[in-house]
């Protein structure tokens, strides 16, 4: 039986329990779910010596967690203030041991849009405030501190499906202009503002999949980048689909900030 | 059973969705079932998903050599009916637009639960929601059109028609079909290993109770 050895003292903003998430099921009507920066949750659990896709938290800041033993935990995602009350700010990155009664706390975000602070043994369930912890994972923590990733170069995407639902010069209009991430962005999709991309068509588009990190533009011309909480299909036409190794540059953008396209060098040319 | 037409030159566009995904189109909820049924049953492992919809099926694979995937978005011989596992949905009659459906079709009420339940139906794909299932078989004379305004809340189990579709409210929210009735069956369960109880393919019939 798992026991409880953290227990949340504050939730803080936007903060849940996820793991990487349940792909296969989209033919189901249910997205992946889960992390939306799977990448830094799975870094995350590495650096404690977890498999990869157990959960663990992803917050916007202000966490706070009182240990009742000893826990290893790890931040990885957006760099954050991170320390232990009453103690020196810890790294971002690496592994660390805390006492049993050291609270600690996760303070504002630092460049990014998601932390995802881990814990070794997995996060296995909670209730109320106690969290409940897996077994040891029996795997070796890293030995060395991960590097911080540049959080603002330019999100590779693809062209189509429906491009050609747009007018031309729509795709020079994606990959030039500079968007501003809405504050209604969410894990269902980033919103995004400039100059609104303009369709050709204006007939209605049946229903159809769509795939994480798809670009939506609904008809006020303002694109919506699917996350892990997209809807399994929609109706708005898709102009071009984020690289699924740029994925986490765009769950990683915070509101007000500036978000950059452009045209990955392997997709095909038209 | 399943009716395969002949295999013509059905028309179908495959389009690029990034590097890990293609979309087919095509022209018919048939041609879609086809090509979705043919999909399920190659079971090519590359494939992560397959989505179909209601004129696209979306496959999403691992990012290897598509030469396999492209050729079956292509060969395409329309099902007008799934021969999947059948699933039997007890219905109450009771629905709050019971009334009118009998009246919009001019049937009236006995001969409406006669034509919804004695369908055979096709889960042909899900969406909306999650476990929402769009049924194909509606007979013709069941299909009246949407509400002009939408509910802000209809209940989980909601048995509905609209356009020429079928389906149950697998939970609570908004919506705009016309509810025929209701039923007590759990359409999605995040415990069972296969969460929602219809998946396309599947055949659906109503039981009246």
């Amino acid at each position: 039986m798992s026991s409880s050895q953290l227990k949340v003292v504050a939730w803080g903003i936007a903060t849940s329990v996820r793991d990487a998430g349940r792909p296969g099921l989209a033919h189901l009507g249910r997205s992946r779910g889960g992390a939306v920066d799977v990448a830094a949750l799975q870094l995350g659990n590495r650096l404690v010596g977890n498999p990869p896709d157990v959960a663990g938290f992803e917050t916007s800041g202000g966490l706070v967690l009182r240990c009742a033993a000893p826990v290893m935990v790890a931040v990885a995602g957006s760099p954050t203030d991170l320390r232990v009350v009453g103690g020196p700010p810890l790294g971002w990155g690496a592994p660390v041991v805390l006492p049993a009664s050291a609270v600690l706390h996760v303070g504002r975000l630092r460049g990014g849009a998601r932390s995802y602070l881990c814990v070794r043994g997995g996060i296995s369930g909670t209730d109320g405030a106690a969290v409940h912890l897996g077994a040891d994972p029996n795997a070796a923590a890293a030995a060395h501190a991960a590097a911080p990733l540049p959080l603002d170069r330019p999100v590779r995407v693809w062209p189509g499906p429906r491009l050609d639902w747009f007018t031309s010069g729509s795709l020079h209009a994606l990959v030039t202009t500079v968007w501003e991430v809405l504050p209604a962005s969410n894990r269902v999709g980033l919103r995004l503002t400039g100059m609104p991309l303009v369709r050709a068509r204006h007939d209605e588009l049946a229903s159809e999949g769509l795939v994480e990190g798809a670009i939506q533009v609904p008809p006020d011309g303002h694109p919506i980048v699917m996350l892990a909480d997209h809807p399994t299909t929609g109706g708005y036409p898709v102009i071009a689909v984020v690289d699924p190794a740029d994925l986490w540059l765009v769950a990683q953008r915070p509101a007000g900030t500036e978000v950059r396209f452009s045209r990955d060098r392997r997709a095909g040319t038209r | 059973m399943t009716h395969p037409t002949d295999v013509t030159h059905v028309p179908v566009r495959i389009l690029p969705c990034g590097p890990r995904a293609l979309l087919a189109e095509y022209d018919s909820i048939e041609a879609v079932m086809g090509v979705a049924d043919r999909l399920r049953r190659a079971a090519v492992p590359s494939v992560r998903e397959i989505v179909p919809a209601a004129r696209t099926v979306l496959v999403v694979h691992d990012g290897g050599d598509t030469a396999r995937l492209r050729e079956l978005l292509g060969d395409v011989r329309p099902l007008d009916r799934g021969d999947g596992p059948e699933v039997r949905i007890p219905v109450r009659y009771d629905g709050i637009d019971f009334a009118e459906v009998a009246e919009l079709t001019g049937l009236g009420a006995d001969a409406v639960i006669e034509a919804h339940s004695a369908a055979v139906y096709t889960v042909a794909f899900c969406g909306f929601m999650h476990g929402f299932g769009y049924l194909a078989g509606l007979p013709p004379q069941l299909h009246v059109p949407r509400r002009s305004t939408p509910r802000p809340r209809v209940d989980a189990g909601s048995v509905a028609i609209a356009g020429e579709w079928a389906g149950v409210y697998p939970s609570a929210s908004p919506g705009g079909w016309r509810l025929l009735g209701n039923t007590d069956v759990v359409m999605w369960d995040e415990a069972r290993g296969r969460p929602g109880l219809l998946e396309p393919g599947m055949r659906v019939r109503f039981e009246p109770v």
